[in-house]
């Protein structure tokens, strides 16, 4: 049976103990950076080998700045594809943005120029990236909250270039076109029709926060999931028409693990829901 | 090892540029506040990219935010008393400003920011002429997460349980042999200003993985120096007038706590 499917959840530090102790989990798959695990040791990261080495495992990346110009750190390149290896990742994905310049990280993902030059010079650097990688590679769409610049096409058509540009899949950050569409003022279903949803792999689902004083959704995956990004990722289950994964990411305020798998488990609900027309083949 | 940076100059290379500006240097909240379009115009900006940055002005300002946001997790993790007396000064905020601006983050390791941080008040001796133990407290923060996450070494094989004047010492690869000018270790969220005093401690892991350390004698120190180098036990004993009996002592009981894995 393939793993990789139904709704997994990001593998977090406070989890790692009771997560290591289950003797069985619902979880399909869990989701892990790489870049906090290689290279580590002690207690807390022989909790998180356990955990590798029993349960299938997708690795998402945070700091490769594909869209910046750093040149890559050739060690922490090596350590990467070492670690997809190991855990046997069926893909990895980074997200469609850059987090370094001139040498300096900030480890924020920030937005790219939406302009032709931006999207010859990432799809060239994504192109270099999946020549290294011994799995196929994934870009993210992320949450902007301005455009970097005077914009020469739109978000959508940006990703959409570079996606076919660079000829690689896709991890659809869900909550990532809910956030944008709020903050930008678009029609998040209008957005999704006509994307090249053949080339998902894998979606992402989080929680956001209304910040008052700047008037902006933040992409905080600090609250729950809240319905109308549920109801989008049900929407658009169908039109992708396989069962691609679907992970729940948790990276502030998190919870208690079994609040967590409650939320998961509910996702999963509503993931099987919309699904089940396409899987009986009763879908129009 | 980190390649050379690309120098792939043009409006994108610009923008970002801009952007790197915007997030990290300090005073340029108000300078690109005050003026967008002269902020992207000193960086060589086009007219409408010039423009772009008057139209989102305040929703770039939140990418300086959240830069900072991203420090907020690691660093106070990591440096609680640290973190516990600069907030009591109200500088934590401009301490973190120093720090970005230093531009001194480059691994894309975000557990390196730790270390990093401590390399920038090394550097930079920010805070030190007011608090002189600094660097020290937060040096000897760090130390307890380096440790706790050292990677893990092979078991070593055939080691000697009781050590003998021609013995080498075996440490485990997590531990650390400290000296201070200041009792950093006493230092609390609560009292984070640590006495003056000369300080050695021992720093390793237990059984359990947990962090532990154990303060030393000066000779005890430079003798276990001596050891991590490779000297034998009765050779480092002796070049410093140590008791041949004490050290082994001194090992047998460190051995018992975990901080050394045996002799060879």
């Amino acid at each position: 049976m393939n793993p990789f499917t139904g709704v997994g959840v990001g593998l977090r530090r406070p989890h790692l103990e009771k997560v290591a102790a289950l003797d069985s989990t619902p979880v399909p798959f869990w989701e892990i950076a790489p870049e906090n695990v290689v290279g580590q040791g002690g207690s807390r990261h022989r909790q998180v080998m356990k955990i590798l080495e029993r349960d299938p495992v997708i690795t998402h990346g945070l700091s490769m700045s594909i869209g910046g110009f750093d040149a890559w750190d050739r060690d922490a390149l090596a350590n990467l594809k070492g670690f997809l290896k190991e855990t046997r990742s069926p893909w990895h994905s980074e997200h469609l943005c850059w987090t370094s310049f001139g040498g300096a990280t900030t480890h924020e993902l920030l937005p790219m120029p939406f302009t032709r030059d931006a999207v010859r010079h990432t799809v060239e650097r994504a192109k270099r990236v999946q020549a290294e990688l011994p799995v196929p590679f994934l870009f993210e769409n992320v949450s902007y909250y301005a455009c970097l610049g005077a914009p020469e096409m739109s978000e959508k058509q940006f990703l959409e270039e570079v996606l076919e540009g660079a000829d690689c899949g896709w991890l659809l950050d869900i909550n990532n076109v809910y956030v944008n569409s709020r903050n930008h003022g678009f029609d998040p279903r209008e957005w999704l029709e006509g994307m090249p949803l053949d080339r998902v792999q894998q979606m992402h689902i989080a929680g956001h926060a209304w910040f008052e004083a700047e008037q902006l959704i933040i992409d905080t995956h600090g609250a729950p999931v809240i319905d109308p990004v549920i109801e989008l990722m049900q929407w658009v289950l169908p039109r992708i028409g396989r069962p691609v994964p679907v992970l729940l990411e948790r990276d502030n305020e998190i919870p208690e693990l079994d609040v967590l798998l409650a939320e998961r488990a509910s996702l999963q609900k509503a993931y099987d829901a919309a699904l089940a027309p396409v899987l009986s083949g009763n879908h129009d | 090892m980190i390649e050379s940076t690309e120098q792939a100059l043009g409006p994108t290379w610009n923008l970002q540029r801009c952007m790197a500006d915007l997030i990290l240097d300090a005073g340029s909240a108000e300078s690109f506040g005050g003026d967008p379009r002269a902020f992207g115009a000193g960086r060589g900006l086009q007219k409408a990219d010039q423009e772009a940055l008057e139209k989102f002005k305040s929703q770039l300002l939140v990418y300086r935010d959240l830069a900072r946001t991203a420090l907020e997790d690691p660093l106070p993790d990591c440096f609680p008393i640290t973190h516990a007396l600069l907030e009591q000064a109200d500088l934590w905020e401009g301490c973190l400003d120093a720090f970005l601006a230093s531009r001194t983050i480059q691994s894309p390791y975000y557990r390196d920011v730790n270390p990093s941080f401590v390399a920038w008040l090394a550097n930079s001796i920010w805070g030190q002429e007011r608090w002189p133990f600094l660097l020290e407290l937060a040096h000897f923060e760090y130390i307890e997460v380096e440790i706790l996450r050292w990677p893990d070494e092979a078991p070593a094989m055939d080691l000697k349980a009781a050590p003998a004047g021609d013995s080498q010492v075996v440490f485990d690869g997590a531990t650390r042999n400290l000296a201070y000018h200041f009792r950093v270790h006493e230092a609390t969220k609560q009292d984070p200003e640590p006495a003056s005093g000369e300080t050695f401690l021992l720093g390793y892991r237990d059984s359990e993985g947990d962090f532990i350390y154990s303060e030393l004698s000066a000779h005890a120190s430079a003798f276990l120096a001596r050891c991590l180098e490779g000297a034998a036990v009765g050779k480092a004993a002796s070049g410093l007038g140590l008791e041949l009996d004490d050290v082994l002592d001194l090992l047998i009981g460190l051995r018992e706590k975990g901080a050394l894995l045996g002799f060879r």
